[in-house]
């Protein structure tokens, strides 16, 4: 166990998952500090997602727990919401029927009202100014790009402390990446600690502060993020260094 | 007969038209409601409306049950009021036992329909095992108080009332008379149906539940205890299904087989596109009015071959009905 494990603000030890005989997780561990960006970098079908919905309680642990501040995390999806994770899923899944305001209201639900929903529908807004434009257009007519940014607001109105990411990155064009990035940054910086699953290494481990290589549902290597960038194996095997 | 009796009998066969199919609107609505949600054909949905048609019957006139106590007659309020909770209650209850046991292990529907026959096989018996199997008529004498309230509001707008035999009508001007019934059923129609909308449009829990029938497991994502959403779907489904329960026993008759009229209800949702709740709507009212305008002007055996032709015709012409959605963005 790395020493940053220690006090960590969340903590997922020792997740096994197997869909029927597929093990797509065999004994995953990882950490993530307050204020802290990490990345977990694999390729399809690594189990990154795998990953994210057993922490989410969205598909069942067969082995392992979830720790928020040292305390048990629930199994139970909702609560798992309500005790401070917002997952942005892979594929965005914007409620494509609902308008741009729907989407970022029904973010809010845990909080039952409480506290300013409208003063963070504003943060939203001053984070993703397009969205503000099109708030009262059907999410399903917005570009991929937007749609990626409606899934990271509709997280953030929960308000979480741990906002977690599933391939932002998917199916975007390059500049769109970058845009969202230095969002994901912004937002890291006013507080919310951020767990990141990537196959889009070079931006994952440019934006992160450390990461985790999963290979196969194991952990491969671990470490700060700038090492990795400058590892051999990790350059040859993930950046794409020498084909590129 | 003349034109002017030809256009007399369309009018009036219109306000029946409007008034069956806002009856079929309850239940096809939530009976859509529950398919945008699980995505399964809820045959045990005519079961609800059963539940809620005994109940009535029952606490009407008066409870008997095996000497061990009774229960003396309620007005139609009450029996109202007690029928749609105790559906609702029922439609939670089959849910839990039925649906949900399947629903935690697979994502295959099939099952869920499978299960949902067996549900309304088993609601009936239970219904021919308890009560009996017989028929049972209901008096639309029990509604007078409230006929009287609808008599002073409409005679305040000019509007005759007039009574043939045990039958309250209105007088719409010309020959065109309405019963009070039919009026009775419209008026409740669209209150529960208007209620709904405001339900789904205003509410934090009307939110989550339209966000679910675009996508159940990303509406778990976003923190809303998805069992509790699904119990409060089923819950609205049994009571709206109730209305329609007691509404088709007072106009019929009340039988355990009752809730096979479902059919309709199903062939209105269709019609109207599967999962959307506009498409309900308009769907029962267009299949209320092929009824009623068949049996006024061609015989009244022949309305369930006009209602299952359009129901052909429309899958053949437009198979996802008038507001059916792709497959991948249904609500
Ligand atoms: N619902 C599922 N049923 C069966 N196998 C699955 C399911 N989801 C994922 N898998 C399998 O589990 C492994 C990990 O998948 P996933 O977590 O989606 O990987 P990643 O997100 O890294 O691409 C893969 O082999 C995949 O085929
Ligand atoms: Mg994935």
């Amino acid at each position: 166990m790395t020493p940053a494990a220690a006090g960590s603000l969340l903590e997922a030890r020792n997740i096994h998952v197997s869909y029927g005989a597929i093990k797509a997780l065999q004994g995953f561990s990882l950490s993530l500090n307050e204020r802290e960006i990490v990345s977990v970098i694999g390729a399809n079908g690594a189990g990154k997602s795998t990953f994210m919905n057993a922490v989410m309680g969205m598909v069942k642990r067969d082995e392992g727990d979830v720790f928020l501040d040292g305390k048990r995390l629930s199994r139970k999806s909702y609560r798992v919401v309500q005790s401070g994770l917002s997952l942005v899923p892979e594929g965005r899944k914007v409620f494509a029927p609902l308008t741009v305001l729907e989407n970022l209201q029904i973010g809010a639900f845990p909080r039952a009202g409480q506290g300013n929903i409208a003063k963070d529908m504003e943060w939203v807004f001053s984070l993703f100014p397009r969205l503000k434009e099109r708030k009262d257009q059907l999410a399903g007519t917005l570009s991929g790009g937007e749609q990626q940014m409606l899934a990271i607001g509709r997280a953030l109105m929960a308000r979480p402390r741990v906002l977690l990411l599933d391939e932002p990155s998917l199916g975007l064009a390059p500049i769109i990446i970058c845009d969202i990035f230095a969002e994901l940054r912004r937002i890291n910086e006013e507080g919310v600690s951020i767990l990141l699953v990537e196959q889009n290494a070079r931006q994952a481990l440019l934006l992160s502060h450390r990461a985790y290589i999963l290979q196969t549902g194991r952990l491969l290597k671990e470490g700060v993020s700038s090492d990795l960038l400058a590892d051999p194996e990790i350059k040859e095997a993930y950046l794409g260094t020498k084909s590129r | 007969m003349g034109i002017d009796m030809q256009f007399t009998t369309l009018f009036q066969q219109i306000i029946n038209g409007l008034s069956l199919g806002s009856v079929y609107a309850l239940i096809a609505v939530g009976y859509s409601l529950v398919y945008s949600i699980l995505s399964f054909s809820n045959f045990a949905h005519g079961g609800f409306l059963v539940v809620g048609g005994y109940i009535c019957y029952g606490l009407l006139s008066g409870l008997d049950v095996y000497g061990y106590f009774t229960i003396p007659p309620f007005n139609i309020w009450l029996a109202g009021l007690n029928a749609l909770i105790g559906a609702g209650f029922i439609a939670v209850l089959t849910e839990r036992l039925a649906y949900k046991p399947i629903r935690e292990r697979t994502s295959m529907t099939l099952y869920l329909l499978i299960a949902s026959m067996g549900v309304s096989i088993v609601i009936e018996n239970i219904f021919v095992i308890v009560v009996g199997g017989r028929f049972r008529a209901l008096p639309q004498d029990i509604f007078q108080d409230v006929f009287a309230v609808l008599e002073k509001i409409l005679g305040f707008f000019g509007l005759q009332s007039t009574r043939e035999g045990s039958s309250h009508l209105f007088n719409l001007g010309g020959n065109v008379t309405v019963s009070m019934f039919d009026i009775l059923s419209l008026i409740v129609a669209v209150l529960f149906l208007g209620g709904l909308q405001l339900f789904l449009r205003r509410t934090r829990w009307g939110l989550a539940i339209r966000a679910a029938a675009c996508d159940l497991r990303t509406a778990g994502l976003m923190g809303v205890n998805v069992s509790l959403l699904i119990g409060i779907v089923f819950f609205v489904a049994g009571v709206l299904a109730a209305i329609g329960g007691i509404f088709l026993s007072f106009r019929y008759t009340l039988y355990p087989q009752l809730g096979g009229i479902t059919t309709k209800a199903f062939v209105a949702a269709v019609i109207g596109g599967l999962g959307s709740l506009p498409g309900a709507v308009v769907g029962s009212l267009i299949l209320g009015l092929a009824e009623m305008l068949s049996t006024g002007f061609i015989s009244s055996q022949m309305r369930d071959l006009v209602v299952f032709s359009l129901l052909v015709i429309m899958l053949l012409v437009k198979p996802a009905g008038f507001f059916g959605k792709q497959i991948s963005d249904k609500i």
